[in-house]
């Protein structure tokens, strides 16, 4: 069964320009997609249509079988879990709070949640003795990262909206986050959009790629026919990954 | 040294004061708090609404407040002569600096964290609870840091309306020309002010680490549970249904006065005397009468002929107290009889330019003034038996218009020779301390001033007892004992109500 349907959807900011212009993309159960693309070309309003942090204004929104309409959007929002660029942590919660957010708005008990933090903790690689009780503001950029992370899987949502969440880490942390969310995803399987401009995050972490340009998905494909395509606007991006390849190697 | 000694022998009333004080500025800034966070929620929330918000707070804030407690004093309700009117100006100078980083904390958020928040399921009301207000909290703290420093300066204003606080000895050292019975005011209000800033200024250095917000927040609500409480406390006791509430105007002899009738009742009656004593001028200690917030004070028969009832100026004594008589009955209130002295206004010139330029009259003055300076207080200047008339009866012109200024300063003013003409008190203690002369009114202009105990009539119906023991006050006391009686507090710095003790059991 599809886990996120975008079925011709549009977006248009009121009185300003069309952002998205008649997307359709069917996303299964478990299944990695990345959209990659400029800046400006519709990944991250596509992707805030899913927990409803937008509203398309034509087209529909599928979400676990529901049209994300029909979701009473707090529900909805806290079934799904969002990791963003620079994490958004309280900056006034430690690390344990910040991940126990969702499961004290879901009114969990003191021991679940202790338990589920550590847990998860553990799981992004963050030692509980060490960081349960720390502030953000004494964390360093690839620790933040993994407490959204921990933070986004603490209900154990089905889905997780991610956008640029490695963007802002230096080379040598990029590449351990991304493998260890290689790792965590072949665990938990969840249904996942990634948001990246980088190609080659993409065609490393993803089931499959969409390209989009100008409000539109312009080719969507698992990364090895990604790589053959001809498309000269597909090609464009790919070739702009060879360069850092060559470079941080 | 004196500034200690009188901190001693003043301890229980410092002690009071400063309660007051306190009890002021906290009320009204916790009130402030509870508009102004709201307030500011509001407007962050409405960028619309915030240019508008912000710039009437802007508005409130630059009006002076001896001027707010003015247009306070008639409005129901929230009006009066009082601490109630005090709280209600402090609240509204507070209203400025809290909206105004309420709004700056709420929108000082980095928009990725509200996101996040939004983005987890949070209700609007969960954010603003749980990521908002406490991130926007330091720069809340730093408002209401701002609010309450400035409160505890706006406080010493409101003794002016008998709103009480550390501004009574401020206000007492003035009328005595005193320094220092005015630094016994003005140094524990500053160190207050100090006390306040500092402590904030603690808190809001706390909250911006980020730890033990709970208890915090804990600490905030005992505070303001047990200010609301004391304050409630002290509204009760404030005011029992048994109490005669005693006013006084903010200069001496209205202060050795409203002691005398005060301790009179107390004596004669057994009943228990509230003072709200310095209420700052005429109208202000007329309204408090009119509203019921004074039961009695002493006013003087040309003074509420001219000023309070706007007739034209009389000369025959008996025929003005009719008159005035009759117009505070049509107002439900009583004049009892004169207490025996009439304190005109006497144009004052130093004892050296009377000697050397012989001058008897004002009439002989008249002919020198062209090269003189003049001060008068504000009161003088604008009440139909003032400046005006004055200068149109005797053809009086100065070298530059008169200056305006606190009546009790024009005598020093005129002494040190900043002034070579004042209109004072007939009766002022410092007229022969300062070695001042005052010049006969030949032209008869200034109506005869009386002082007589003015009383609400319902009062007077209700305890007939007091309007007895101020019966007995009626002639008793001559111009030259009031001068004395002056010259005791403003050169001798004896207590007002010392005063008035010793006056007593000399009359009895």
């Amino acid at each position: 069964m599809a886990a996120i349907e975008f079925l011709d959807v549009s977006y248009t900011v009121p009185g300003g320009a069309q952002i998205l212009d008649h997307v359709s993309l069917v996303i299964g159960e478990g299944e990695v997609v990345a959209l990659v693309g400029r800046s400006g070309a519709g990944k991250t309003t596509l992707l805030r249509l899913v927990n409803r942090l937008l509203e398309p204004d034509a087209g529909r929104v599928v979400v676990g079988g529901r049209d994300a309409r029909e979701w009473e959007p707090i529900r909805l929002r806290r079934s799904i879990g969002y990791v963003i660029q620079d994490a958004g942590l309280f900056p006034h919660f430690t690390v344990a709070d910040n991940i126990a957010v969702v499961p004290r708005l879901e009114g969990w008990d003191d021991a679940r949640i202790r338990s589920r933090v550590d847990e998860l903790l553990q799981l992004t690689g963050l030692p509980p003795a060490v960081y349960a009780d720390r502030w953000p503001g004494e964390l360093s950029g690839g620790e933040r990262q993994r407490v959204g992370v921990a933070r986004a899987l603490a209900a154990d949502p089905a889905i997780l909206l991610m956008d640029e969440p490695f963007g802002a880490l230096d080379p040598v942390t990029r590449a351990e986050l991304q493998s260890e969310f290689r790792g965590v995803q072949r665990r938990l399987r969840k249904t996942v959009i990634l948001v990246t401009h980088d190609m080659r995050e993409a065609l490393s972490l993803a089931d499959r790629v969409a390209v989009m340009e100008s409000g539109e998905i312009i080719a969507c494909d698992a990364p090895p026919a990604m790589l053959a395509s001809g498309d000269a606007r597909v090609r464009k991006l790919l070739e702009a990954v060879t360069v850092p390849f060559s470079q941080d190697s | 040294m004196r500034l200690v000694e009188f901190w001693l022998s003043h301890r229980n009333e410092l002690l009071t004061l400063i309660g007051q004080h306190i009890l002021l500025v906290g009320t009204a800034t916790l009130v402030a708090v509870a508009i102004g966070v709201p307030l500011g929620v509001f407007a962050a929330r409405r960028p619309r609404m915030s240019a508008p918000l912000v710039g009437f707070a802007n508005m409130v804030q630059t009006v002076p407040s001896l001027a707010m407690f003015g247009f306070l004093l008639p409005v129901p309700l929230l009006g009066g002569v009082g601490p109630r009117t005090a709280v209600v100006v402090l609240i509204l100078y507070g209203l400025l600096p809290i909206v105004r980083t309420t709004i700056a904390g709420l929108n000082g958020i980095p928009a990725p964290v509200r996101e996040a928040g939004v983005a987890m399921g949070m209700t609007p009301r969960q954010l603003l609870q749980q990521v908002e207000l406490p991130l926007a909290l330091p720069s809340i703290v730093a408002g209401v840091r701002v609010a309450a420093v400035v409160g505890v300066g706006s406080a010493t204003i409101a003794a002016a309306i008998g709103a009480g606080g550390l501004g009574e000895y401020i206000y007492r050292g003035l009328s005595m020309v005193d320094t220092t019975v005015i630094l016994a005011g003005a140094i524990p209000a500053a160190v207050l002010a100090l006390v306040v800033d500092g402590g904030l200024l603690w808190v809001e250095r706390r909250l911006g680490s980020r730890r033990s917000h709970r208890r915090l927040g804990l600490t905030a609500g005992a505070v303001s549970c047990i200010a609301v409480l004391l304050w409630g406390g002290a509204l009760l006791a404030g005011r029992g249904s048994e109490t005669i509430v005693v006013g006084s105007k903010n200069f001496t002899e209205g202060v050795i006065l409203g002691e005398i009738v005060a301790q009179t009742i107390e004596r004669e009656t057994g009943l228990a005397v509230q003072r709200r004593f310095n209420l700052g001028g005429t109208l202000i200690c007329d309204r408090a009468l009119l509203n019921g917030d004074i039961d009695v004070y002493v006013e003087y028969t040309g003074t509420a002929l001219t000023a309070i009832f706007r007739q034209p100026l009389g000369q025959d004594p008996a025929a003005v107290l009719t008159t005035v008589r009759e117009s505070y009955a049509r107002s439900g209130r009583a004049v009892l009889d004169p207490l025996g002295f009439d304190n005109t206004f006497a144009i004052l010139v130093r004892g050296r330019d009377a000697r050397a330029l012989a001058l008897r009259t004002i009439d002989d003055a008249a002919r020198h003034t062209s090269g003189w300076r003049a001060g008068f207080g504000y009161e003088f200047l604008e009440r139909p038996d003032g400046y005006q008339g004055l200068a149109s009866t005797y053809g009086l012109r100065f070298q530059e218009p008169p200056r305006v200024m606190d009546l009790t300063l024009t005598y020093r003013a005129l002494a040190s020779g900043q002034v070579d003409l004042i209109a004072g008190d007939a009766t002022a203690g410092l007229i022969s301390a300062l070695d001042l002369v005052p010049l006969e009114d030949n032209r008869q202009y200034f109506p005869p001033y009386d002082a007589v105990p003015v009383a609400r009539s319902d009062m007077l119906l209700r305890y007939p007892e007091v309007g007895a023991a101020l019966e007995t006050l009626a002639g008793r006391i001559s111009a030259a004992r009031m001068r004395e009686m002056n010259h005791a507090a403003d050169a001798g710095r004896e207590d007002p109500s010392a005063i008035a003790r010793r006056f007593l059991s000399e009359v009895r």
